[in-house]
């Protein structure tokens, strides 16, 4: 296998440039810029309201630009010759015909994009929904809806994946099964752009983030340079009767102290031992002990405070 | 395209939508039928007065034309509706975001509804048809009034219908994109079709009698339910405009609405 891999990166990238959306009255996405690569699961971030959803219909030209490109392997959407067999998305506010079967809302699919008849089976498979083929979508749990739009993001083989808070509405299994999907996927070498507010599922499934709020780009990088850029590293919790000799006993050290206002104290800057060897010396008696590493949780609402909410 | 249509086909075909639209037709088509054959029994008998059929219209072969055209009134509709849905159906159930993932190019989308739109306004003529020549033909053999096939005038009544259906259909979809609120666009255009056209006569009429000029109720014609009755009504009548007019209007309206539907579907944000 000297060739078939020629440019393996560009084909699948995903670029988007100065991407802008004015409404009426908001400013929906301003200025975004940020690429995602292929073979990493890429995680979508940002409050209700901070343009995640409107910079994916952007990306699919459902949504037209104000100013700005998006563009998967250097094309706009638009101009891609068999859009289905390069990008599948699953989108909020996309759904079936309440009166038709799962398969046959594949099949019309397939139909439109001159994909064989018998992708809408395969599909079905892929995501486990071979049971339900001939049952109308109206009788479908919101996990099979689900599944059933993954299904159809997945018709055309494609190497670019886009999914639209695909977690919503999924029981834990569905959770694990949809991480454990989207993870082959990308070590598949496929590019995968999933957006949530899920931070805790983010940060088991995802490799790179970026963060958006307000319409802004707020921070992009793999999940530990994120987590690692906040300027409030690993911290010590502390639980203990006697707070005052503590942080006397402390006041020495390199150690900043500071109540959690829940009546522990948040000690950065000395590790776990260091605290507790300094209570032992002091005969400081300790109820808990702990290493607080930052979360992704953490970092994001640090990173989007104040600017989430309805704008 | 072809992949496109067949889309579209497909699309109408897995839902029942169409089943209950082709029993109203058929209904509609049966009651129709049973009314046009009782009238020209009566008007071939000579009672045609009663009715307002005199000369030309009293003849053997426009009661056949008549006949052979049963259920036509509320079948356009019908065909109108199924137009309609086509569209707003993308809207009311949220596919319109897959629909347009699996084809960026709207124009392409739009244009294959309007094609595979009077495919099946075709479809629905050719069932109709069909149906009104067996049951007419016999009706009018049984009577001993012949079955007038051999006539211009039965010809061009079917032809004309056919035009209609068709234009209808495609009328329904412009219709669709111009209204995306599916409730919203069926009320109002089966409204307009039905109660409208009555309205928009007396209006005409009330027009015409303010301004003491018959001549004004030819302008009816710019409503396309009028349009329509004209297009498909034989003979002269120095109250309305010749039957190429009302065609005309019929397919102006069917442009109109078609280049607009794309050009606003084109713009549209789908979120």
């Amino acid at each position: 296998m000297t060739d078939g891999q020629s440019s393996p990166t560009n084909d699948a990238q995903i670029v988007v440039s100065g991407l802008t959306k004015q409404y009426k009255n908001v400013l929906a996405v301003n200025n975004l810029s940020f690429t995602v690569e292929p073979g990493r699961v890429t995680g979508f971030l940002g409050p209700n309201g901070a343009g995640k959803t409107t910079t994916l219909r952007m990306l699919l030209n459902l949504v037209t630009p104000t100013a700005g490109t998006a563009t998967i392997g250097g094309r706009r959407y638009p101009d891609l010759a068999d859009p289905l067999r390069h990008v599948g998305a699953v989108l909020e506010a996309s759904s079936a015909h309440k009166g038709r079967t799962g398969v046959n809302h594949l099949r019309v699919i397939s139909a439109a994009a001159g994909l064989p008849r018998q992708r809408a089976d395969e599909a079905l498979a892929l995501v486990g929904l071979t049971p339900a083929a001939k049952r109308k979508f109206k009788g479908y749990s919101l996990g099979m809806k689900q599944r059933l739009g993954i299904a159809a993001a997945m018709l055309g083989d494609p190497r670019v994946l886009i999914l639209d808070e695909p977690a919503n509405g999924l029981d834990p299994e569905g959770i694990r099964w949809m991480r454990g999907f989207l993870k082959g996927l990308a070590a598949e070498g496929r590019t995968v752009l999933v957006s949530s507010h899920l931070l805790s599922e983010m940060q088991l499934l995802a490799d790179d983030v970026v963060i958006i709020a307000a319409g802004q780009l707020v921070r992009q990088g793999t999940v530990d340079q994120v987590i690692g850029s906040m300027a409030q590293g690993v911290r010590v919790r502390v639980r203990t009767p006697q707070a005052d000799a503590l942080t006397a006993a402390l006041a020495q050290g390199p150690a900043t102290v500071e109540a959690d206002g829940q009546g522990a104290l948040l000690i950065a800057g000395v590790d776990a031992p260091t605290v507790g060897r300094a209570a032992l010396t002091a005969g400081v008696e300790l109820h808990e002990l702990t290493t607080e590493r930052p979360d992704l949780e953490r970092v994001f609402l640090e990173l989007t405070a104040g600017k989430a909410g309805i704008r | 395209m072809s992949n496109l249509v067949r889309a579209e086909l497909l699309k109408i075909r897995t839902t029942s939508t169409w089943w209950w639209l082709a029993i109203g037709a058929f209904l509609s088509i049966a009651l129709a039928f049973a009314f046009n054959a009782w009238l020209a029994s009566e008007t071939l008998s000579g009672g045609g007065e009663e009715f307002g059929y005199t000369g030309d219209a009293a003849s053997a072969p426009a009661q056949a034309a008549n006949l052979y055209t049963s259920g036509q009134y509320l079948g356009l509709m019908f065909v109108m509706l199924i137009g309609i849905l086509m569209v707003t159906n993308e809207f009311f159930h949220q596919t319109a975001t897959t629909t347009f993932l699996a084809t960026p190019r709207r124009t392409s989308v739009i244009v294959s509804k309007l094609i595979a739109a009077s495919l099946l306004g075709f479809a629905f003529w050719l069932v109709t048809t069909v149906i009104d020549l067996a049951a007419g033909a016999v009706f009018l053999s049984l009577n001993d009034y012949g079955t007038q096939l051999g006539e211009w005038e039965v010809h061009r009544a079917l032809l004309l219908n056919l035009m209609a259906y068709a234009i209808w259909t495609v009328l329904g979809v412009g219709i669709g994109t111009l209204i995306t609120n599916q409730l919203g666009a069926v009320i109002t255009a089966s409204v307009l079709y039905l109660i409208g056209t009555q309205v928009v006569g007396l209006l005409f009429l009330l027009l015409s009698n303010l301004l003491d000029n018959m001549a004004v109720m030819k302008w009816q014609v710019v409503w396309p339910a009028a349009a329509s009755q004209i297009m498909i009504t034989p003979g002269e009548n120095e109250m309305l405009p010749a039957w190429w007019v009302g065609a005309l209007v019929l397919v102006g309206y069917a442009v109109v609405s078609g280049v607009a539907g794309i050009l606003i579907t084109r713009r549209r944000d789908i979120s």
